[in-house]
């Protein structure tokens, strides 16, 4: 007895920590650390630090340290008719958009569901795609030049014709209709790419059972495609919705906000406040007010999402 | 160059002693401000606290600019020069953003007190935006021990602009990189063409004005004469060409010319106050009238910034153009080289009868980050004492760029240098500064929105535009405490 306890060596460290590799919520919890650390110093520590500042009257060139000023700047920016106008002419952005991308999307996602077997859809899709993975600045830099009432193809092209030149971009009755018809441009092949994945992921026995009971295209389209690919639409609109609220660097390029204030919209003001008049206490809360409306926007389309599985759960059976 | 580089090096070589007889001998021989300088660069020649080390040295620039880019395209004459005089090595790096960038690049880095950039090439409104946080170096007391340093200019305007800060306060922080004005860059190949002046008088009544001095005596109402003559869409090209953009202070800079030129002002720079001199009747006519000028623009020209302007000038899309001189190597390229004539913009008729131009100054300040350690702080010093010597002054003159400085301009043969020089030497008595205020960029955003809108028809009413401008700038110098005053109950609501 004696020789054997004698003999029993104590476990190793590899040995050790191996069996505390073993436990399941070990091993998760180192692979995350990376992770975790990565997310706290890039982004939960710069956000409390946009929180802390929103409540501090601190600008980078008047040489004074910050003064706290409770929600003063909160205060300020809503109280701030200019503020208001931009965010107006963000919302319609965002709306008119997303709209019509979605709209256009859905329709050229169809068209090229329906047409698996054209010859050249390959090249098709791959030219439709294009725009979507161009820089912003680059896409704008080129449509700033397309749009340009002296050296532009497409005041050349209406000249052609016939018909006046028109400053597309210094009108501003304009500018407006022309930014956002780049961005229609720019993000419409994303709303086809999510249009093609759900029309994916429709199971095919459905399809052929809904052909069998010979519903209607529309018939078709609202109980079968739609019921099955709303969620990957509805994440598509929604993650189209946050990146349009945002649009800055295509703006900056092709209008920088102008003429006058016609194309201002909220994330260009937020950055002329912050890195040209450096007021940053004020545009701290301004990114603050920005962010809450883009949270509120993602609860809304998952609460919208998950609706009808909702009060199917609730209804008794 | 050469020849000075090596006349320093055999004055280096010299001691002590015989700089002090040197010094002393030049003085009493009234040799002047020059000796002085050679005697004191000499004195730190003999025992110079870098003599052997190896210093680098960033510049941040603007980009698309050529005067900035002269700054360091002559540096390598400036690192000969250190080596031989003061026996150190010196090699520079050069960062630039463009205009609208450049303050938001340099203040995130003087922000956080780093010494990234040793010099900046600032603009001349940014001074009071530098100095006021300390970010930049007060020059008072080395261009006291620099005799290098305490150059005569041309020009009063010179200090005023580039160097003083608060406004009227004897406290330099700047020292010009390169003075601007703006000039008419007109076609002379088309104003000289045959038959044109027979034409002109036919229809005015009046000399289709050719020469400098025709320009120099231009008043304004005559300049429309001359715009809409030559504003010939049908054959391609316009009258005129000016900026309208709404980026950085593109659409700014003319409309407070004509604001001022028309007996207007922006502001009081004693008091802050704003509304009450920005919001006037006479201004209002001002800014109609700039917007009446695209009457005789190509269509595009409501978003033309600097560049934009010169792509329609080399273009020959236009026959005049409103322009700053420092772009002159841009706007007179090698096809155009002898078909441009760069003379005096209009001037402005009173009820005195002595007609006014009152023209905003442009240039840059070179400004010395403050964070700097001693080294590079003295190279910086050194390198500015060497800017002004008469050969490299001269030297940036024969390669473009605008010096300030009253020996170089007051040359014989300097109007001859370049085709602008006569019309920039001109025009620096003709001109002067806006806004050295911390606030300058708040004050700049609102002014462009406001103007742009009305220039592009957001806004219909030039009185009113101004009156919007008026109170949020008001506001802003308030807040900050510039103005004594707050905006007054009008304010109230103001919209576009």
């Amino acid at each position: 007895m004696e020789t054997a306890t004698a003999t029993r060596a104590p476990p190793s460290w590899a040995t050790r920590l191996a069996a505390l590799l073993q436990r399941r919520s070990v091993l998760p919890t180192l692979l995350l650390i990376p992770v975790l650390v990565f997310f706290i110093i890039w982004n939960t520590m710069p956000t409390l630090w946009l929180l802390g500042l929103s409540f501090y009257r601190f600008s980078l060139t008047s040489g004074r340290p910050p003064r706290f000023t409770g929600f003063g700047n909160f205060q300020s920016i809503l109280q701030d008719s200019e503020v208001w106008l931009a965010l107006s002419r963000t919302f319609l952005f965002v709306f008119s958009a997303v709209g019509i991308e979605t709209v256009l999307g859905l329709l050229l996602g169809l068209l090229f569901w329906g047409s698996q077997r054209l010859p050249g859809r390959r090249v098709a899709l791959t030219m439709l795609f294009t725009p979507m993975v161009l820089t912003p600045v680059a896409a704008g830099t080129f449509w700033r030049l397309i749009y340009d009432p002296t050296f532009g193809v497409l005041n050349a092209a209406l000249r052609g014709i016939g018909l006046p030149s028109v400053n597309f971009l210094g009108n501003a009755r304009t500018a407006f209709g022309a930014v956002l018809a780049v961005d229609v441009w720019m993000w419409t092949p994303f709303m086809v790419l999510m249009t093609l994945a759900a029309l994916a992921s429709v199971p095919k026995a459905e399809l052929e059972a809904a052909e069998i009971d010979r519903l209607s295209w529309l018939q078709r389209l609202r109980l079968v495609i739609l019921h099955h690919g709303k969620f990957i639409l509805l994440l598509g609109i929604l993650l189209r919705t946050i990146d349009a609220f945002k649009t800055m660097d295509l703006i900056y390029d092709m209008t920088f906000g102008g003429p006058g204030s016609t194309t201002e919209l909220v994330a260009i003001m937020l950055y002329r406040r912050a890195f040209e008049v450096f007021a940053m206490g004020w545009s701290s809360a301004l990114a603050v007010i920005l962010l809450l409306i883009s949270i509120a926007f993602t609860a809304t389309f998952i609460f919208v999402l998950h609706a009808r599985e909702r009060r199917s759960q609730d209804v008794p059976t | 160059m050469q020849r000075n580089t090596t006349a320093d090096v055999r004055d280096a070589g010299r001691t002590a002693r015989g700089y002090a007889a040197l010094t002393r001998r030049s003085l009493l021989g009234g040799a002047g401000a020059a000796s002085v300088l050679g005697a004191s660069r000499l004195a730190r020649a003999a025992d110079h606290p870098l003599k052997g080390q190896s210093i680098h040295m960033a510049i941040l620039g603007i980009a698309g600019w050529t005067p900035s880019k002269l700054g360091v395209d002559l540096a390598p004459d400036f690192k000969r020069f250190a080596k031989a005089t003061y026996g150190y090595d010196v090699d520079f790096s050069y960062t630039e953003a463009p205009f609208s960038q450049l303050f938001q690049k340099a203040a995130t880095s003087l922000a956080t007190r780093s010494a990234e950039y040793n010099i900046i090439i600032s603009d001349s409104q940014w001074l009071g935006a530098l100095a006021q946080p300390k970010w930049i170096l007060p020059l008072d007391k080395y261009i006291a021990q620099r005799p290098g340093l305490n150059v005569e200019w041309f020009s009063p305007v010179v200090r005023s602009a580039y160097q003083a800060y608060p406004d009227g306060s004897p406290q330099r922080w700047g020292l010009p990189q390169e003075g601007d004005c703006m000039g008419l860059y007109i076609r002379k190949d088309l104003l000289e063409a045959p038959g044109e002046a027979e034409s002109f008088q036919k229809r005015f009544g009046s000399k289709l004005p050719v020469t400098w001095e025709d320009f120099e005596a231009l008043t304004f109402p005559d300049f429309l004469k001359l715009i809409a003559f030559f504003n010939r869409p049908d054959k391609g090209f316009n009258g005129f060409g000016a900026q309208y953009s709404r980026e950085y202070d593109f659409i700014s800079d003319p409309v407070m010319t004509l604001m001022r030129s028309m007996g207007g002002d922006v502001w009081d720079a004693r008091t802050g106050q704003v509304e009450g001199i920005l919001n006037t009747d006479g201004n209002a006519q001002a800014l109609r009238q700039y917007k009446d000028l695209l009457r005789f623009e190509p269509g595009s020209a409501i978003s033309y910034g600097v560049a934009e302007l010169i792509d329609a000038f080399t273009q020959g899309k236009i026959f005049s153009a409103l322009q700053w001189c420092a772009v002159g190597p841009a706007m007179i390229t090698d096809a155009l080289r002898d078909k441009v004539i760069v003379v005096p913009p209009p001037c402005f008729p009173t009820s005195s009868g002595k007609p006014v131009r009152n023209y905003i100054i442009g240039g840059q300040p070179w400004v010395i980050n403050a964070f700097n350690d001693a080294a590079h702080r003295e190279v910086a010093l050194d390198f500015m004492e060497w800017w002004y010597t008469p050969e490299t002054s001269l030297a940036f003159a024969r390669h473009g760029g605008n010096p300030c400085d009253k020996a170089t301009l007051t040359r014989a043969d300097f109007d001859s240098i370049q085709p602008w020089f006569r019309t920039y030497k001109f025009m620096l008595n003709n001109s002067s500064d806006f806004w050295h205020d911390p606030a300058y960029a708040d004050l700049l955003s609102v002014q462009q929105e406001g103007f742009t809108a009305y220039a592009t028809g957001q806004a219909s009413d030039p009185k009113h535009t101004l009156d919007y401008i008026a109170c949020r700038q008001q506001k802003v110098l308030f807040d900050s405490g510039t103005a004594a005053k707050a905006p007054s109950a009008a304010c109230s609501g103001i919209r576009l």
